[in-house]
C-alpha cells in the first residue's frame, strides 16, 4: 500500500516537472523582404542567388541581376548587355578573384568579371552541353553541371575535363546540380544519385538508391531516397540531398530520410536544397520554403506565403506534430521555392515569382529556450 | 475491359467544396467573360467537366493554384501483385499514386497581344539522318521520327483547315527540331522552342536518353511535353507535372507479353537478347523484374551493338542455354537479323519481340521465319472505329503512304495538344491543365486514352502475331492469358497522411 503511494507520489511529481519544462524551440525569420519586377529586377521567375559580401547575385529567366545590401538598389544585364544567354539557372562566385561564374540555361558558362562577359559553350571549349544546371567553384577549378554530364575547367591552364559514363560511375549523365565541400566535389544527377569526387585522391564514389525501384522506397534511411537527385549540399561533415522524392542527410555513415508524411518538409518535390550546418538545411519545395533546424529532434520550420496579399506564416513542426504557427505581415515572395543561399545570419530566397530576404536578427541555430508564439495565422484573404 | 481499367485505376473528381474555393468569383466571371466571347467552334469543343476546369483556372492570381482534386491511383501502373517489387514487403513509400501538381505562377500570364501570327506548336525527334554518341553511334530512328512527323503534320493541317486558332483565327504552325545530334541536342532544342521561338506545347520525342533530357529542360521552362512515341517506363516516372504521354509503355506491353509467356504457356527458361542502348536496356526490365518475380529469372540476357548484322557470340551462348523462349528487344532490323540467325542455328524457340518489330521491314527480312513472331503492341489497328477509318483515309490521301503506330500515335498527341491550346488559350500552364484535370479518356484514333495519375496513358495494350503473312492484334480477352490480381486497395491513404503547410493541423 505504502509502496503504491509512493509510486503514485513520483508519477504525479514527474507529470509537474515535464509541464513545467520550458520548450525549446527554433528561430523563426519573421522579417522578409520581397524584390520583384517592381523592385527591378528584369524578371520575376528567379532561379539561382547568391549572396557576395554586400552584393547579392540574381540570376533570373530573362537576366542577371545584382542587389546591393547597403542600398536596397538592383543593377541588371541583359544580352544587350553583353550576357550571352538571358536564362541564368546558376551562380557560384570565386572569392578570390571576385569573379562571378554563371550556369547559362542552354546558353553554356560565363564569366562576369570587370564588367564583361565571357563565354564558353559546346563548340568553343571542353563544355560538355549548354544546358547548365549547376556551377561550383572549387580553388582555380570551375565545375558546371551539365544536361550531358559535367564539365570541370582549369582557369590558369585552360584545360577542360569531361565527366560522363565513361570515366565516373554516371549511369545517366543528366546532371542537375554541382556542390564543393567536405574536400569533395558533389554532382545530384537525374537518375544516376548523387555522385561524390574525392579532391585528394581523384575517386569517384556513387550513392543509388538501394531498393533499385522507380515507384517505391523500400525502407526508411536506407540510402538516398531516389535516384533522381536535384540537389546535394555539403555543409560541416554531411550532405544533405535534394530530389523531386523526398529529401535526405548522409553523414558518411548514416542515411536519414525525409518525406512530407513524417515531418515538416511541405512537399515531396523538391528543387534545391542549402546545407547551413549538419543540424540545419534549407528545402525548395513547390509548396514553400522548408527548413530543418534541428537533425537531432526533427524540428522544422515551413514559411508560406498567403494566396492574397504579401502576408505569410511559418509553421514549427517536430516529426508530424505541429509547435507553432507563426503569422508574419510580408512573407516568402512565393510558394513555389527553386534555390536558396545562407548569408550569415540571413537567408535567401529565389522562388518562380520573386526574390525573399530573411533577415535573421537575433537569429540562433539549434533550438532554444523561448515562449512559444500563441498561433496567429492571418486570416485567409487579409490584405497588408 | 478498357473502361473497367480506367475506373479502376483512376478516381477524379472536382474538390468542390474543398478549402481552395479562393477565387471562385473571380473566376466565375472571368469564365462568364469569356464564354460569351467565345467563337461557336470552340464553345463545341468545351465538354462541361473541362468548363469546370477552365472555371477553377482561370483568374487566379500568380499565389493561387486551382481547387481540383489530383487524380489518384490505387494502384500504380496497374501492376498485379505477383509483378510487384518486393511484393512481400509493405514499402515505406509509394510513388507515382498520387498526380503531381503545378503550383507556379504560371496560370496568370496573360495571353499575347493581337500580333501574333500563328501558334507555334513543337516538334522535336529523330527527323535527319545524323551520328550520335547519346542514341548510340549512327542515328537509326528517322523511319520512326518522319512518320512522327507526318502524324503531327496531318493533325495541325486539318485544325489549320477548319479555322486555326479560333479565338485569334490565326493558324498553327509546327516548329520542327531534330533530336539526335550532339550530345544533349534536344536539351538544347527546348531552350529554343521554349524561349526563342515561343512554343506553346511540344510533342516528341522517341528515343529515351533524348526524351529524359527534353523533358528536365520544360520542367524548368515550364511548358508541355506531349510523348507519342517514347515507350520508356522511366520517361513518366520522374514527378514531372510538364510531361504526359499518349501511348502505351514498355511496362504495360512486358505485363501482358510475360502474362502470356509465364502465365499462359507455362515457358519457365526465357532468354533475353537486346540492343545495347537505353530503348533495350529499360525495355527488358519489367520482362526481367516479372520473370523474377514469377519465380523463373531470366536464364541468359546478351545485348549487342547497335547496327550488327552478326549475332553468333550472343546466340551460340544462348543456344548452349536450353531456352524455352527468346525475347528481343531492340529494332525491326536487327530483330528480324536475330531471328533467322536463330532458325539458321537451329535454335526454333518461339520468338517474342518488342512493338518495333511490329514493321514491314521485319516481315521483309525475317521472310517465312516471321510466322508465329508474337510482340508486344501499344494499340489494336484493327479496331473499328470511323475516327480511324477517316485517319488512314486522310493519311494516305496526304503522303501516299499507309499510316503506322508512330503516325498514329502522332496524330492523337498533337490532336490533344491543339485541343488543349483551343479551349485553354495561349496560357502553358492552363494548356497544361485541361490536360491534366481531363475527367474522359481522350477519344484518340489509336483508342480511348485514359491519363493514369502519372499522366501516363493507362489504355489497354495487345499482343501482335504475325499469321497468315499478316500481323493480327490479339486483346487479353481474346488470347485468353491470365491476369495476376491487382488489389483495388487505398493505396494513396494507407501511408501516415501528408500535411498541407498552407492548413497545418491545431498546434499542440
Amino acid at each position: 500500500m505504502r509502496i503504491v503511494a509512493i509510486i503514485g507520489l513520483a508519477g504525479a511529481l514527474s507529470g509537474l516537472l515535464a509541464a513545467a519544462e520550458p520548450v525549446k524551440l527554433p528561430y523563426v525569420y519573421t522579417k522578409w523582404k520581397q524584390f520583384t519586377v517592381a523592385d527591378g529586377l528584369p524578371n520575376d521567375h528567379i532561379f539561382a542567388v547568391k549572396a557576395d559580401g554586400p552584393r547579392v547575385w540574381i540570376g533570373t529567366e530573362d537576366g542577371l541581376a545584382m542587389l546591393d545590401k547597403r542600398t536596397g538598389k538592383i543593377k541588371s544585364w541583359g544580352e544587350k548587355d553583353g550576357l550571352p544567354w538571358k536564362v541564368i539557372t546558376a551562380i557560384d562566385v570565386d572569392k578570390k578573384t571576385g569573379d562571378v561564374w554563371l550556369g547559362l540555361f542552354g546558353g553554356g558558362l560565363s564569366r562576369f568579371s570587370g564588367g564583361r562577359f565571357d563565354h564558353w559553350h559546346q563548340l568553343n571549349s571542353g563544355l560538355v552541353n549548354d544546358v547548365v544546371y549547376g556551377v561550383a567553384v572549387q580553388d582555380e577549378y570551375i565545375w558546371a553541371a551539365t544536361t550531358a554530364g559535367a564539365s570541370r575547367f582549369n582557369t590558369v591552364t585552360g584545360e577542360w575535363a569531361i565527366f560522363t559514363e565513361k570515366n565516373s560511375p554516371m549511369e545517366e549523365i543528366w546532371n542537375y546540380s554541382v556542390a564543393v565541400g567536405n574536400g569533395k566535389v558533389y554532382l545530384g544527377v537525374w537518375g544516376s544519385g548523387m555522385l561524390e569526387y574525392d579532391l585528394a585522391t581523384g575517386r569517384w564514389k556513387d550513392y543509388l538508391d538501394p531498393d533499385g525501384e522507380m515507384e517505391i522506397d523500400l525502407y526508411r534511411d536506407d540510402g538516398i531516397v531516389h535516384v533522381i537527385v536535384t540537389g546535394a549540399s555539403p555543409a560541416n561533415d554531411v550532405v544533405w540531398i535534394s530530389t523531386y522524392f523526398g529529401a535526405c542527410r548522409y553523414d558518411g555513415r548514416h542515411w536519414r530520410g525525409y518525406y512530407n508524411q513524417d515531418s515538416g518538409l511541405a512537399s515531396d518535390f523538391i528543387n534545391n536544397v542549402k546545407g547551413r550546418s549538419a543540424d540545419e538545411a534549407w528545402f525548395a519545395t513547390d509548396k514553400g520554403a522548408s527548413a530543418v533546424t534541428d537533425f537531432k529532434t526533427n524540428t522544422w520550420v515551413t514559411y508560406t506565403r498567403d494566396t492574397k496579399g504579401k502576408g505569410g506564416q511559418a509553421v514549427v513542426m517536430r516529426d508530424r506534430d505541429v509547435l507553432e504557427t507563426v503569422g508574419m505581415p510580408v512573407g516568402i515572395p512565393h510558394n513555389f521555392v527553386i534555390n536558396y543561399d545562407i548569408d550569415g545570419n540571413d537567408v535567401w530566397v529565389a522562388t518562380a515569382k520573386g526574390l525573399g530576404w530573411g533577415i535573421g536578427e537575433g537569429y540562433y541555430p539549434g533550438l532554444k529556450e523561448r515562449p512559444k508564439t500563441v498561433a496567429k495565422t492571418m486570416p485567409k484573404g487579409d490584405v497588408r | 475491359m478498357r473502361l473497367q481499367v480506367c475506373v479502376l485505376g483512376i478516381i477524379l473528381s472536382f474538390g468542390a467544396g474543398m478549402a481552395g474555393a479562393q477565387s471562385s468569383t473571380a473566376s466565375a466571371k472571368a469564365t462568364a467573360g469569356d464564354a460569351e466571347a467565345m467563337p461557336p467552334e470552340l464553345k463545341a469543343l468545351i465538354d462541361p467537366d473541362t468548363a469546370e476546369v477552365l472555371r477553377r483556372i482561370n483568374g487566379l492570381s500568380p499565389y493561387e493554384t486551382p481547387d481540383l482534386r489530383l487524380r489518384q491511383d490505387t494502384v500504380y501502373a496497374n501492376t498485379p501483385v505477383d509483378y510487384e517489387p518486393f511484393g512481400a514487403i509493405k514499402p515505406y513509400k509509394e510513388f507515382f499514386l498520387k498526380q503531381i501538381e503545378y503550383t507556379g505562377p504560371g496560370r496568370a500570364i496573360p495571353e499575347p497581344g493581337p500580333d501574333l501570327k500563328s501558334v507555334k506548336i513543337g516538334l522535336i525527334g529523330p527527323i535527319m539522318s545524323t551520328v550520335s554518341v547519346a542514341t548510340g553511334g549512327k542515328s537509326h530512328e528517322e523511319v520512326l521520327g518522319i512518320k512522327m512527323l507526318e502524324g503531327a503534320k496531318l493533325a495541325i493541317e486539318e485544325w489549320n483547315a477548319r479555322g486555326g486558332y479560333f479565338r485569334h483565327h490565326i493558324p498553327f504552325e509546327m516548329d520542327t527540331r531534330n533530336d539526335n545530334g550532339l550530345w544533349g541536342a534536344s536539351g538544347n532544342e527546348i531552350i529554343n522552342m521554349a524561349y526563342k521561338n515561343e512554343d506553346w506545347a511540344i510533342l516528341g520525342t522517341i528515343d529515351g536518353a533524348n526524351s529524359h533530357i527534353a523533358i528536365r529542360v520544360a520542367l524548368k521552362a515550364e511548358i508541355v511535353m506531349m510523348n507519342t512515341g517514347d515507350t520508356d517506363p522511366t520517361f513518366i516516372e520522374t514527378n514531372i507535372p510538364w510531361v504526359m504521354r499518349c501511348i502505351g509503355d514498355d511496362r504495360q506491353m512486358g505485363y501482358l507479353l510475360m502474362d502470356y509467356v509465364l502465365r499462359k504457356m507455362k515457358y519457365s527458361r526465357i532468354g533475353i537478347i537486346r540492343a545495347s542502348n537505353r530503348y533495350g536496356r529499360f525495355g527488358v526490365r519489367e520482362v526481367n523484374d516479372a520473370a523474377r518475380r514469377m519465380q523463373h529469372p531470366v536464364i541468359i540476357e546478351m545485348a549487342y551493338r547497335l547496327g550488327s548484322a552478326d549475332f553468333s557470340l550472343q546466340l551460340e551462348r544462348m543456344k548452349e542455354a536450353n531456352l524455352d523462349a527468346v525475347i528481343h528487344w531492340g529494332d525491326a532490323a536487327e530483330g528480324a537479323l536475330v531471328l533467322n540467325q536463330m532458325r539458321k542455328m537451329g535454335m526454333n524457340q518461339p520468338f517474342f519481340a518488342s512493338d518495333r518489330s511490329v514493321s514491314p521491314e521485319f516481315v521483309k527480312t525475317a521472310g517465312a521465319n516471321a510466322e508465329g513472331v508474337i510482340c508486344g503492341y501499344p494499340w489494336n489497328p484493327d479496331h473499328k472505329d470511323p475516327k480511324l477509318d477517316q485517319f488512314r483515309a486522310a493519311f494516305r490521301k496526304r503522303f501516299n503512304a499507309e499510316p503506322d503506330t508512330y503516325a498514329a500515335h502522332a496524330y492523337d498527341g498533337m490532336n490533344m495538344l491543339i485541343w488543349a491550346i483551343q479551349v485553354a488559350g495561349l496560357n502553358r500552364a492552363k494548356i497544361r491543365d485541361v490536360l491534366a484535370y481531363r475527367t474522359k479518356p481522350w477519344p484518340g484514333v489509336t483508342h480511348d486514352i485514359p491519363f493514369g495519375a502519372s499522366l501516363d496513358d493507362l489504355g489497354e495494350v495487345f499482343l501482335a502475331k504475325f499469321e497468315n503473312g499478316a500481323w493480327h492484334y490479339h486483346s487479353r480477352e481474346d488470347m485468353n492469358i491470365p491476369h495476376g490480381y491487382i488489389p483495388a486497395r487505398d493505396r494513396v491513404n494507407r501511408a501516415t497522411g501528408e500535411i498541407d503547410p498552407m492548413n497545418p493541423p491545431p498546434q499542440k
